[in-house]
């Protein structure tokens, strides 16, 4: 019995061994002996080394409904490298590669000499070919020819919203990194450590099983989430393309905001570039003006002079001055636009008729002090957006005694800011007096499926909601009254808005007389804002304001958003019987 | 009085070779699972990202078919610009009357 079942185990155990043997057999064949043809084939099969595969987090735009588009993704490929050892014909192998990638291929002569170097195994020649055209090539098996795979950055929209997502290159070590825009803000989260896709469930088990179960890495790498809206970005960029054209602008610009949360639903600037193709790109447009910029406003300051001034109880809706038409202080001669005097007229004027006297006559009665200190809690700091290079504000006359210099802070000359800190700012008197961080990134998708909020919370009191509403109120009139002689005038719905014309600095300590910085800003509905839109054009041609240039754009803006969130009316529905007719010119 | 001695069923050389043997196979089978296991997810995660590079495709067709539009001068085209713009009480789809 026990010789029985002795002899039972021992038959197992040889079948045990026998195929132990059978597969250490089986194994010693595919690794050794036909081990090359396998790594060879693998190589046909365009499985290169997984981690040698470029990885990046997707940043994304967010349609009105939720949807999301890309506008930074990975696009993926082949890349073409020789082997110049087995390269039989240099001359008809760069036939067959010009065929399949003729845009991304070096040059003939400087493929001829790559071929030529036979102590090298492997040089690359082309990038970036598409799919079926690597597919082809790998399928005529052309010897010394290497067709691999290959990732990039790609991004979908080619210029749309280039200078908010900003571009990868390489840095000073030898991986892509964020290098401007929202790539480098949230380089962190979007880098990848090369690892995560091809993790080894094993390895990992074994190595570190802490790392398996909560790792570090699914908190920290995942996509960016933008509130930039992709229909509503395009209309402002064509929008303010067309305005630089038509003037000749330098350069124009212009931010779409949710005043309430500081939510950017477009921001653009133009010229702009493609990040797919930087081949001849101007380096200085790879920033963004927006936030790296500072200028001289004009006349949209006025409501944030006149909001401070309501606020700190010097004036009221009611109160009245005297428009001489000019004044002179600390030697400068100040003046209205059109050098006319007004006589006594009352504050709401001063936004109405963009009244400089006005305007000076209203940082007088608030005084150095308190003009410093609204101006300061207004643009005295960054405004903490998420984009990379802010720059400050250039507030050196509001430290000086000379009462100039806040009498020409009061209708936007002299201090300077950028549009950011700007509509920052102006988005306090359509948000009922509190300031918001604007910010572009509205959530994190992290690897492990979370999505965090990105909120920003920071809200800071300036204005008393009484003092905004008043100018509001007189903003709205601009748009009701003056705006293409109130042929602007939306029945259904009210409009805030200011323009601003400034004249430029010309370097010397003095200003053009010829040449402006024009700005424009406004929101709607004028008492409960869904949007902010602040547009701006730098060095116009043959045009002295700013009603001239933006107006149009402006309009256009307002009246696609109405319709494209269906914004509700605010205000004057007609009756079915008596329709409100507008006609246009 | 009878021999208390322990006496094992199979020698220890037999049991030491045995599970030598399982744990061989078992090291071999693991190796197996592993490589299976490394191979797939490269595929799939090669996959995921050939499809995100197609969808990446779609959404520059979309953008392009949107900024198409945006362009689009209507006047050229033919279409004559309104001469009145009229507001009217927005007519409920849904509500019953």
């Amino acid at each position: 019995m026990r010789a029985q079942f002795r002899s039972r185990i021992r038959l197992i155990l040889f079948f045990v061994l026998l195929i132990a043997l059978l597969i250490l057999l089986r194994l010693y064949f595919l690794q050794i002996v036909y081990g090359e043809d396998y790594a060879r084939k693998a190589d046909r099969q365009f499985a290169s080394g997984g981690s040698g595969l470029f990885d990046r987090g997707s940043i994304y735009l967010t349609r009105k409904d939720g949807a999301l588009i890309s506008a930074a993704t990975l696009a993926t490929g082949f890349l073409v490298a020789i082997n110049p050892q087995t390269l039989a014909d240099p001359e008809s192998a760069y036939a067959a590669i010009a065929a399949a990638a003729s845009s991304t291929l070096v040059s003939r002569d400087a493929f001829l000499a790559a071929a030529a170097k036979k102590g090298q195994t492997y040089i690359e020649v082309a990038h970036r070919l598409p799919e079926e055209a690597g597919r082809a090539l790998a399928a005529r098996n052309v010897p010394g020819i290497l067709v691999l795979r290959e990732r990039w950055r790609y991004y979908p929209g080619g210029s749309l919203a280039a200078q908010s997502v900003g571009i990868v290159s390489y840095g000073s070590g030898d991986a892509l990194v964020g290098q401007t825009g929202l790539e480098t803000v949230y380089d962190g989260t979007l880098s990848r450590t090369g690892d995560s896709l091809y993790k080894n469930f094993f390895a990992q088990l074994f190595s570190n099983v802490g790392n398996l179960l909560v790792d570090a890495k699914d908190a920290r790498e995942g996509d960016i989430v933008t509130s930039i809206e992709p229909e509503v970005q395009l209309r402002l960029e064509h929008d303010l393309a067309e305005v630089t054209t038509r003037y000749t602008s330098k350069e124009s610009g212009g931010i779409i905001m949710n005043p309430s949360t500081g939510e950017i639903i477009a921001l653009a600037a133009y010229p702009s570039y493609d990040g797919n193709d930087l081949r001849n790109v101007d380096p200085s447009l790879l920033g963004n003006p927006l936030v790296e910029h500072v200028h001289e406003f004009g006349s949209i300051m006025k409501p944030l002079t006149l909001a401070a001034a309501l606020d700190a109880g010097v004036v009221t809706p009611e109160t009245t001055y005297n428009d001489t038409g000019c004044i002179t202080v600390n030697t400068a001669r100040l003046c209205n636009w059109d050098l006319k005097p007004r006589g006594v007229i009352p504050l709401k004027q001063i936004i109405v008729q963009s009244l400089n006297v006005g305007a000076a006559w209203v940082a007088t009665e608030l005084g150095q002090e308190r003009f410093r200190k609204y101006f300061t809690a207004l643009f005295g700091q960054k405004t903490g957006i998420d984009l990379s290079s802010e720059t400050g504000a250039l507030l050196g006359n509001l430290s000086k005694p000379q009462q100039v210099g806040y009498d020409t802070a009061a209708y936007g000359q002299g201090i300077a800011m950028t549009p950011v800190q700007m509509v920052r700012a102006l988005g306090a008197l359509a948000n009922g007096g509190v300031m918001v961080t604007p910010h572009l990134a509205r959530a994190i998708r992290l690897n492990s499926g979370i999505e965090r909020k990105l909120d920003s919370e920071e809200r800071v009191a300036v204005f008393s909601p009484e003092a905004v509403r008043e100018t509001t109120r007189m903003m709205t009139a601009v748009v009701d009254e003056k705006l293409e002689n109130g042929k602007a005038k939306i029945p259904t719905m009210s409009v805030a808005a200011k323009t601003g014309t400034a004249q430029l600095t010309n370097g010397r300590g003095g200003y053009f007389t010829d040449r402006f910085f024009h700005s424009f800003v406004g929101f709607f509905p004028s008492y409960n804002p869904r949007f902010i839109i602040l547009l701006y054009t730098n060095d116009p041609q043959h045009v002295e304001y700013a009603s001239e240039t933006l107006n149009a754009a402006f309009l256009d803006l307002v009246h696609f958003l109405i319709d494209y969130y269906a914004v509700p009316p605010d205000r004057g529905l007609p009756s079915e019987a008596a329709p409100a007719a507008t006609p246009l010119s | 009085m009878r021999s208390a001695r322990f006496r094992l069923l199979f020698s220890p050389l037999s049991a030491c070779l045995g599970a030598v043997g399982v744990l061989l196979v078992a090291y071999i089978g693991l190796i197996a699972v592993v490589m299976s296991y490394a191979a797939l997810t490269v595929e799939f995660s090669q996959s995921v990202r050939n499809e995100e590079a197609a969808v990446a495709a779609l959404e520059s067709e979309y953008l392009a078919g949107m900024a198409d539009i945006t362009r689009t001068d209507y006047a050229a085209a033919g279409y004559a610009k309104p001469s009145v713009q009229t507001f009217v009480r927005a007519q409920s789809a849904t509500a019953s009357r």
